[in-house]
């Protein structure tokens, strides 16, 4: 249609019609552009989330034909369960070791990055490429590394006169290797967020500081720090939420042993459904993980607009 | 800001180190992957061998995994241009269009990449049952769609927000239509940004372990779903699991390099410019 039919004065109920029709073809365009994904993610996202959270509320296995209506007997059994209990302060450490490692760790070498010259591309890409291999691969990778009898790294240990350990086989070991590789594959993109961020740094604030001869410590906590709060709460969030969820590097790594010290939640969820064929139990647990995920979400969300609304 | 030779040398010290963790594991797994069986396993290791290609032969032709690598292939295409025919129009839509509630659809698009995956896949296990299909390409393709639509909505709409709007504004008075500007205007500027980010969600289809072990049949067993059930056998074959992992490696790694300065975007969600 041409811009021609919009001047034309029509005044018969057909010429009104197509107006019509042509000025809301213009006014809503965009859900012509949106409605597919919108539609697709509805489908693949919306509803089994719904279903999910219907399934919670009656009692479901996979070969059962009726599936009565039980209210809360799911979400009760789950948060009485014992286990539950252990796997979800097992999550919360797993969480908040490999979370505080990975960002200490990312943000130092990402301020150590701008004390060098040479080399720095290099490393940069050296760093992504733990973040785009697969945890199963990374997991398998280190499995060979930490074996007891042929690994590397008991071979560096006896190299340096320290005695040997069964790392994934010992309770006391099992647990502080898996997040070591887990801090080992994430730190990087905490590296590479607060890289970006510290790039993007204006320099004003900065030489003002040192005209008036602030220590480098000053400057770092009364500048830098505020300045990257947005971009440390983003690598914060989307750190803690995927940690949250971890499943691939536990299941190939330990499978929740020795003794459930590695379990996490995302397997003893999978346990509970595809093991132990409690399928709305499983949910009922899923539905705690979604909710204590959007509420993780929501407060950083939160404080990240507000931090971008005040600059 | 002056730095000390002593600070700099330390930094460089620090981070050498750092490359090295990073680097050592991968070679060292790559290396096993063409050692001759008897030495997959050794202490002190061994760095220098007679390569060989047997340990590919056989996970290719005894374990089937080329079977895996093919179905690798085609959930992570099949996925990836799915979500690109769907999410590359509704990026467009709200990078160009402000409209009531375009905000608030934005950040509900991103807050989806947060859900975990188990509460997906316990309903499409029991929804597969019903529909049958369990145990296709189709079905895993459908899954992934979950997380692929979203981050290639987010990460196309940074394409198209740096692209100016006066450039098809000046094609649409020349006569274009809309449609027509797009096609001819708009798409061939931003063509790389879609290379990159069909890359990229690629890199996360093809990676994937945790629907694919659940919703995937036998025959639909994915390359990562094939690689870990090397391990928890008696004798672990460590030289056809590097096999493995390197053929699942290798395309990344590649992809990597290519995407260096697309994929920092991509990871941070486009919430760090």
């Amino acid at each position: 249609m041409t811009a021609s039919t919009e001047v034309k004065p029509v005044a018969t109920g057909a010429g009104a019609f197509r107006r019509w029709l042509y000025r809301m073809s213009q006014k809503y365009v965009h859900w012509f552009f949106i409605a597919p994904a919108l539609i697709a993610v509805l489908v693949v996202a919306i509803y089994p989330i719904v279903y999910s959270t219907g399934l919670s509320f009656f009692r479901v296995t996979f070969d059962s034909r009726e599936r009565p209506f039980v209210l809360f007997e799911n979400f009760a059994w789950v948060l009485s369960d014992p286990d539950y209990r252990v796997v979800f302060g097992n999550t919360l450490l797993y969480v908040f070791v490999t979370v505080s490692g990975a960002f200490v760790l990312g943000f130092g070498a990402a301020l150590l990055l701008r004390r060098i010259t040479a080399g720095r591309n290099w490393l940069r890409l050296i760093l992504l490429l733990p973040l785009t291999i697969a945890p199963i691969v990374v997991g398998l990778t280190w499995n060979w590394m930490l074996d007891p009898l042929f690994g590397l790294i008991n071979w560096i240990l006896t190299g340096l006169g320290l005695p040997p350990q069964t790392w994934l086989a010992s309770t006391s070991t099992a647990r502080i290797a898996v997040m070591l590789v887990d801090i080992w594959q994430w730190y990087p993109l905490i590296f590479l967020i607060m890289d970006a961020g510290l790039s993007g740094l204006p320099r004003a604030p900065y030489e003002s500081a040192r005209l008036e001869g602030a220590s480098e410590w000053t400057i770092f906590r009364r500048i830098t720090l505020p300045l990257l709060r947005p971009v440390i709460l983003v690598a914060l969030l989307l750190r803690t939420v995927d940690a949250f969820r971890t499943f691939d590097l536990v299941r190939v790594m330990t499978d929740g042993g020795p003794a459930y010290t590695t379990e996490t939640l995302s397997l003893y969820l999978y346990r509970t459904a595809f093991n132990f064929n409690k399928l709305s139990r499983a949910g009922a647990g899923s539905m705690i993980m979604l909710l204590v995920i959007g509420i993780i979400s929501a407060l950083m969300f939160r404080y990240l607009y507000r931090d971008v609304e005040r600059r | 800001m002056t730095i000390s030779l002593r600070q700099r040398l330390s930094a460089y010290v620090i981070l050498g180190i750092l490359a090295l963790l990073i680097v050592i594991p991968l070679i060292a797994g790559a290396l096993t992957a063409f050692k001759p069986q008897i030495i997959w396993v050794s202490s002190p290791p061994i760095w220098i061998f007679q390569p060989t290609l047997e340990n590919f032969e056989f996970v290719f032709i005894q374990r089937q995994n080329l079977l895996h690598l093919r179905n690798s292939l085609i959930i992570a295409t099949g996925s990836v241009t799915i979500a690109l025919i769907l999410g590359v129009p509704a990026a467009y839509a709200l990078a160009r269009f402000r409209f009531r509630g375009s905000k608030g659809l934005l950040q509900w698009l991103i807050s989806l990449r947060m859900i975990p995956p188990i509460v997906v896949a316990l309903p499409f296990y029991v929804l597969f049952q019903t529909f049958d299909l369990r145990g296709t390409h189709f079905g895993l393709i459908l899954a992934y769609l979950t997380f692929l639509i979203p981050l290639v909505i987010w990460m196309m709409r940074g394409y198209f927000v740096e692209i100016p709007s006066a450039m098809e504004e000046s094609a649409m008075v020349e006569g274009y239509s809309r449609l027509q500007a797009l096609r001819k205007v708009v798409l061939p500027v931003v063509t790389p940004g879609i290379i990159a980010t069909a890359l990229l969600n690629f890199i996360f289809a093809w990676n994937e372990y945790f629907l694919a072990l659940i919703l995937g049949g036998r025959d639909t067993s994915t390359l990562p779903v094939a690689a870990a059930t090397y391990v928890g056998r008696a004798r672990v074959e460590w030289g056809n699991l590097f096999a493995v992992n390197l053929i699942i490696m290798l395309p990344v790694i590649i992809l990597t390099i290519i995407l260096r300065r697309q994929l920092v975007k991509g990871l941070a969600l486009g919430l760090v410019e």
